[in-house]
């Protein structure tokens, strides 16, 4: 059990920080308004700036002038679902000590230990082990960064930290499907967590984050369960997702980018140890496709360089060979006729 | 008689709601999160946690915390 002091202790920082978070709400409402006031502003001089240019006929102007207008009204529309809550939701009032102290007391319970670490101002709970789907994912430290609580609105004010980090094969980073980088992605419970911050209930905040880390959304992960251990590349051992595995069907096994492609006259993926290439223009082929050769030749072929049966070397010793018969022919003929033509000369002389 | 109704499955906001003299927590419950199993949840008066029979009290605080959460990638 923590000392009661020390629980005052760690209420009163609470306490200053929340305090400090309030000023930052505000400030973080100055940021949008000043950013809203800017973009109505150049709203303003669009707005008169196609007036001239209608009054001058300058249609094109005036065309350059919608855009930019356009552009504008989605900026605003994107600005004010920012700033109304900001201005809408009741201004919280800072808890008593006396409730902060409940909440940590009650957090204690629910955690078993709170740990404060004073020169860091952190707040931090340990979560069971946590095993999703079978992965085994560890116990979890959740962290509250007092001294970062007034970024609630630009940053992630607390780190998920594993204590025993069973990381995706593919992403040392990511230690928890919905974790990457100490970070948390909160998905439906955004609001509701940010919504406890601000209002001091502690023990919500750090419970929630608790359902979260014990809850497994499979739409939406950083690394999908199934995809845990990754799948070593067959060729070069390399460890990848499923998303990012080439399948072989000649081989039958799984590659890597970097040791797969696809054969160009059909788009199968192909690995490199049974792809083969064209001998013509040297691109690669699966092993059916390579089946195609030169009648002549009997040299593997693609499709792009195969015509009527024959290699583009094949074709031109034919075209060549057919085109020396039918000089050979002409010539032939032309022997033929020239007595005749002699006759006629002589018959003429 | 009001209460305050802190709801964090949604939008987490706390609201002040008016209910009848002598309802339980469990037809509290029932009655604020229709379709919803009190399995799934944790429900706390006054931050702590009750029997399902316990009979609310005017001024009472009740904190209801889904205990799964679905996460996501931005």
């Amino acid at each position: 059990m923590e000392d009661i002091k020390n629980l005052i202790r760690m209420a009163d920082r609470i306490q200053e920080a929340l305090i400090k978070l309030k000023n930052g709400r505000y400030l973080e409402l100055m940021r949008q308004l000043t950013s809203f006031a800017g973009q109505l502003q150049e709203l303003t001089t669009q707005s008169r700036k196609m007036g001239t240019s209608l009054v001058h006929g300058w249609f094109s102007a005036a065309g350059r002038c919608c855009n930019g207008i356009n552009r504008l009204l989605s900026d605003i529309q994107y600005s004010l679902p920012r700033i109304r809550p900001l201005v809408e939701k009741p201004q919280v009032k800072i808890p008593k000590l006396s409730a902060l102290v409940g909440e940590l007391d009650v957090l204690e319970q629910e955690f078993g230990n709170i740990e404060y670490d004073i020169s860091e101002n952190t707040i931090s709970v340990v979560t069971d082990s946590i095993t999703l789907e079978d992965v085994y994912l560890g116990p979890f430290k959740i962290q509250l960064e007092l001294n970062k609580l007034s970024e609630l609105y630009q940053n992630s004010v607390y780190h998920v930290i594993a204590l025993e980090p069973n990381p995706a094969a593919t992403d040392d980073n990511v230690t928890h499907p919905h974790v990457s980088n100490e970070t948390l992605c909160e998905g439906d419970g955004c609001v509701a967590i940010r919504s406890a911050i601000e209002e001091g209930r502690v023990c919500d905040f750090f419970t929630m984050v608790r359902s979260i880390l014990n809850t497994y959304n499979p739409d939406s992960p950083y690394v999908a369960l199934h995809d845990w251990y990754g799948e070593p590349c067959y060729e070069c051992g390399y460890v990848m997702g499923s998303d990012s595995s080439y399948y072989c069907c000649f081989c039958e096994r799984d590659f890597c980018e970097e040791c797969a492609t696809y054969c160009r006259s059909c788009d199968e993926t192909v690995c490199a140890g049974c792809t083969e290439r064209c001998e013509v223009c040297d691109e690669p082929m699966c092993p059916r496709c390579a089946r195609i050769r030169c009648t002549e030749c009997e040299c593997v072929c693609c499709e792009s360089c195969i015509e009527e049966g024959l290699c583009p070397d094949c074709k031109q010793e034919r075209k060549n060979e057919d085109e020396e018969k039918q000089i050979t022919g002409t010539k032939e003929t032309g022997t033929q006729s020239e007595p005749q033509n002699n006759t006629e000369i002589k018959l003429a002389s | 008689m009001r209460l305050l109704y802190i709801n964090n499955d949604g939008g987490g906001f706390a609201d002040f709601v008016d209910v009848t003299e002598g309802i339980t927590v469990e037809q509290f419950f029932k009655d604020k999160m229709q379709g919803h199993k009190p399995d799934d949840y944790l429900i706390r008066v006054n931050r702590q946690p009750v029997p399902r029979e316990y009979i609310l009290k005017d001024g009472d605080r009740v904190t209801v915390t889904p205990t799964k959460i679905e996460g996501a990638v931005i």
